[in-house]
């Protein structure tokens, strides 16, 4: 049976791409070297930034992980372009859905007679109505008649 | 999907024909057909790539799963930063940090079983997917710890969140009203993760046991490459919940 | 001579010889352990009509309810249940697998010109898949059904209902895996199966929109999945994300049923313009007019699917920028469904058009889909959409799309394929009666309901006001024209399968693949793998006897090489 499209040239077979092992302890200590820089940072100040850097540094991390764990830089390069699809259309689910939510203070109103929250409060979603009042002091000091409270 | 090479296929001679529009010349017989490669597909290369378009169009849609909960995320987040800030303090980086580790080397010991399989070197690849399933049930182990610290602390989702003051970490911000949506989405994402790694396990251990039966060889070790992309999937999830859970300041 | 042995469950092998129908195997045992996809893809017909007919069922009852005010036939709460039911069981077990998982899984491998799909294994589950969210569905229908209608909005369906509404999310949850599977399958196999010369240049326009209805599948179900899972552990266990009392947003639920229910749309349609495509080229005996722009229109539907879900939310409470962006692009959606539309018609210039059954589906789908997809862009602007939400007319609009659109797609490419997967030709005469009736029926039916909806009726309700009471009495009246016309239909495809005469194996002439091959299909699809060299609308290079008799079994191409 002639071949098709996909193995034009060679003989159908398999020929995988062997990496040396340091290759993927290179690309592991890569991986822990990054998952104690965004812990230390986590417990420095940086306000919003931190946020930015801790997604920031995940992100170098699934790199790696997807580009030489998974193999994708000698891959079929189909298979990247479905993985990078899959995080294009995650990037829609979530920029036209935070389109919505980050907006909706301008324009609800209480014109229903309920008490509608606009979104001035860090307490409620914008649009939501009166929550329940649970508020729970935490712990500031170690509480008496307790002992090694953390964990059980 | 792999297991659709598992079947034999043999190729037949049959003395007497039906008709004679000269099938002699044609297909079945001068190509090789080897015995892990299944009827429909016309070489090793094909089957192979075939594996691998589908397990990447199925991880994408892992992927888009596991996006239902970092937009619910993002949102909350961006509603309530304080309330995520105080009910994050709850959760133990140094735990989470180890886990983050314990899941990190797993990845390796799987990425090293493929490499392994793609030697042909049946016992390196038993062994590292043994070592892959060991760091998983570590995982699973250390993740049960913090649910049951959770569980007593009543830090839990929705209508059963009752925090117990006694068991707050120490010197931790007051507990907002609405703390319990924290929790909702922490127990929500951590436990589809976990759903995740059982399923990983269970894929790793049957993958195992193929390897042990000598399925799997130089030439044919797409099971073993499409469960260890599988588990890479279940540890790219982590690297993202491990900060968004964990490290909020 | 060879016969090809093919792997059975478990390993064993069968003999085959390559002349043998897929039919030729009798027993339940061949059929439900089977991993022949013609066959998977006829257990698929048989459990999509099933689900047709239920879901018919219901319809019917819920137009007779309506047929006076107040109460007919039953209370308010049955009705909520059952027009709640007929959407679940219409949408989730009829629409989304109809055309893809059976009239795909059947003729995507043989449009290929291969033995199989990439997965055969993974097929067969995504059908038990199928029947086992189908037995939950059955299931929850048994045990009260659920009142929150398809659409499951919170905080009803979280907080308020009593009715078994987490068996059916489970239920649903079961059903889009079943469609992921069948997704993940057809990437695979378009990518990696296609036969020696099919080009993606020569790709059907079948293939494209099945290939595009993939990519929706794959990318849009898992987080239908995810929502179902969140709305479950929410009315189980008060999550309280989606939920207004405890700091959750019940839009945010809209949001997240939308990112996979708009695209869902689309995976009920698609699919159907590609059946369309077919049948316009064969029976106007000419290829496409525009083939290029067909096949991309089809994945531009299936990118835009996913930018325009926020039209089912302008009056939901979603901020007023957000629903200008969601209005502006709803708009774009035109623009493939319009090059489609205008592909079609312009094929049909100067082509030798023949007026057989499925061409009258196919000129029946572009009158309707025409309608559905106009009044759709009445419901895209915002300030009509505040009058016309929630109303009639958006009932009216979406059953010119599914029904109008996708159900006669899928009655018009059975009709077309019929003879080549059953054997069997069917009774012409009665087949044109059936589209008679069911094409009036139809438009008595709902076009009724676009005049309602303009007056103000609102959707879901049991009772109205008298000055409603003639439309509803028409479109009821339409509903039962209508079923009678697929009765018909089912007495003529049943008295096929018994009495019919055997299907030549080109009874239209068409040029494409699927036609060459012996009539009914041999087991692994073709006698010899086929070598591909002409498009499959490329009626100037198909020979006489490709169209009409085509070559004899056993017999290739002149100029095919192994």
């Amino acid at each position: 049976m002639s071949d098709s499209h996909h193995a034009a040239a060679d003989d159908g077979m398999i020929h995988s791409h062997v990496e040396p092992v340091s290759h993927y302890l290179k690309i592991f200590s890569g991986l822990i070297f990054f998952t104690l820089v965004t812990v230390g940072l986590s417990y420095v100040h940086l306000g919003a930034m931190n946020l930015a850097i801790a997604i920031l540094i995940a992100s170098v991390k699934a790199t790696l992980v997807v580009v030489f764990f998974m193999h994708l830089r000698h891959d079929n390069k189909f298979n990247a372009t479905i993985f990078i699809c899959g995080l294009m259309f995650i990037g829609v689910f979530f920029a036209y859905t935070t389109n919505d939510t980050a907006r909706r203070e301008n324009e609800i109103n209480d014109v229903s007679g309920n008490h509608v929250y606009l979104g001035e409060s860090e307490k409620h979603a914008p649009g939501g109505f009166e929550p329940p009042k649970r508020i729970v002091e935490g712990a500031k000091e170690k509480p008496e008649g307790t002992t090694k409270s953390e964990h059980h | 999907m792999s297991s659709e090479a598992a079947t034999a296929d043999a190729t037949t001679e049959v003395p007497e024909g039906h008709d004679d529009h000269g099938h002699d010349e044609h297909g079945h017989n001068d190509h090789a057909h080897p015995s892990y490669l299944a009827h429909h597909f016309d070489t090793p290369q094909q089957q192979f790539d075939a594996a691998k378009v589908g397990m990447w169009a199925f991880l994408v849609q892992e992927l888009l799963f596991f996006s239902g909960i970092f937009v619910a995320y993002g949102i909350f987040r961006s509603w309530y930063p304080e309330m995520f800030s105080a009910a994050a303090h709850q959760l133990d980086r140094p735990i989470g940090a180890g886990n983050t580790i314990v899941l990190l080397v797993s990845s390796l010991t799987a990425a090293l079983a493929v490499r392994e399989a793609q030697l042909g070197r049946k016992a390196g690849t038993s062994r590292y997917l043994l070592l892959t399933i060991l760091c998983a049930l570590i995982f699973l182990g250390v993740k049960s710890y913090e649910y049951n610290h959770k569980f007593q602390a009543g830090l839990l989702p929705g209508h059963f969140y009752h925090p117990h003051l006694h068991h707050l970490v120490e010197g931790s911000p007051a507990l907002p009203e609405n703390a319990h949506i924290f929790y909702s989405i922490y127990f929500m994402a951590t436990g589809i993760h976990a759903i995740h790694i059982l399923v990983g396990i269970g894929v790793l251990t049957w993958i195992w046991r193929r390897n042990e039966r000598g399925d799997f060889s130089k030439e044919y070790y797409a099971g073993v490459d499409i469960a260890a992309l599988y588990w890479h999937l279940v540890d790219l999830v982590w690297i993202y919940l491990f900060p968004l859970l964990y490290l909020i300041d | 001579m060879a016969t090809v042995a093919t792997p059975g469950l478990g390993g064993k092998t069968e003999a085959h010889d390559p002349h043998e129908s897929y039919l030729a195997e009798k027993g339940l045992k061949s059929w439900l352990f089977t991993l022949d996809h013609k066959r998977i893809g006829i257990m698929y017909l048989i459990g999509v009509l099933a689900a047709f007919l239920l879901g018919g069922i219901l319809a019917l009852l819920v137009r007779l309810e309506l047929f006076t005010a107040g109460r007919t036939i039953m209370t308010a709460e049955q009705y909520n249940k059952v027009f709640s039911m007929h959407g679940i069981v219409m949408v989730f077990l009829f629409i989304i697998p109809a055309v893809p998982g059976a009239l795909g899984n059947i003729f995507l491998p043989i449009q290929l010109g291969t033995k199989d799909v990439a997965f055969p294994r993974l097929n067969l589950t995504s059908f038990y898949v199928w029947l086992l969210g189908a037995v939950f569905g059955l299931y929850t229908m048994i045990h009260g059904g659920v009142d929150t209608g398809w659409t499951f909005y919170t905080p009803y369906s979280s907080k308020f209902t009593n009715t078994s509404v987490i068996p059916m999310l489970t239920a649903a949850f079961i059903l889009g895996f079943s469609s992921i599977l069948t997704g993940v399958n057809f990437i695979a196999t378009v990518h990696t199966m296609r036969a020696p010369g099919m080009s993606w240049k020569r790709l059907p326009l079948f293939i494209w929109a099945l290939y595009a209805t993939s990519i929706i599948q794959v990318l849009a179900t898992p987080v239908l999945a995810i929502t179902l899972f969140l709305l479950i552990f929410e009315r189980a266990f008060g999550l309280g994300i989606f939920d207004p009392s405890m700091g959750g947003d019940p839009v945010l639920f809209q949001h997240f049923f939308w990112f996979y229910s708009h695209p869902a749309v689309y995976i009920m349609i698609v699919p159907g313009m590609g059946v369309i495509s077919e049948i316009i080229c064969t029976f106007s005996r000419r290829a496409p007019f525009g083939y290029f722009f067909i096949a991309m229109s089809s994945l531009g539907l299936a990118l835009l699917g996913f930018l325009v879900w926020g039209h089912h939310m302008f009056v939901a409470g979603m901020s007023e920028y957000s629903t200008m962006v969601f209005s502006a692009l709803t708009f774009l959606v035109g623009i493939p469904s319009g090059v489609k539309v205008f592909n079609w018609v312009t094929t049909l210039y100067k082509g030798s058009i023949s007026l057989k059954s499925p061409m009258l589906y196919a000129l029946g789908f572009i009158f309707l889909f025409t309608i559905g997809g106009l009044t759709g862009l009445f419901l895209a602007m915002l300030a009509v959409d505040v009058h016309l939400h929630d109303t009639y007319f958006v009932v009216a609009h979406f059953h010119y799309v599914m029904v109008g659109g996708t159900v006669i797609a899928f009655v018009g490419g059975l009709h077309y394929w019929w003879p080549k997967f059953t054997g069997k030709m069917y009774n012409e005469g009665m087949a044109r009666v059936a589209f008679a009736l069911v094409f009036i029926g139809f438009n008595v039916t709902f076009l009724s309901q676009f005049v309602l909806g303009s007056r103000g009726m609102p959707r879901r309700y049991y009772d109205y006001l008298p000055e409603f009471q003639s439309l509803h009495q028409v479109s009821t009246i339409g509903s039962w024209i209508l079923g009678l016309g697929f009765l018909v239909m089912l007495v003529m495809f049943v008295q096929s399968l018994q009495q019919g005469k055997d299907a030549p194996r080109n009874p239209w002439g068409s040029a494409a693949l699927e036609w060459q091959t012996p009539t009914p299909i041999p087991f692994h699809n073709f006698v010899d793998q086929p070598v591909i060299t002409r498009g499959p609308y490329d009626y100037h290079l198909a020979t006489e006897a490709e169209l009409d008799e085509g070559y004899a079994p056993g017999e290739r191409p002149a100029d095919a090489d192994d």
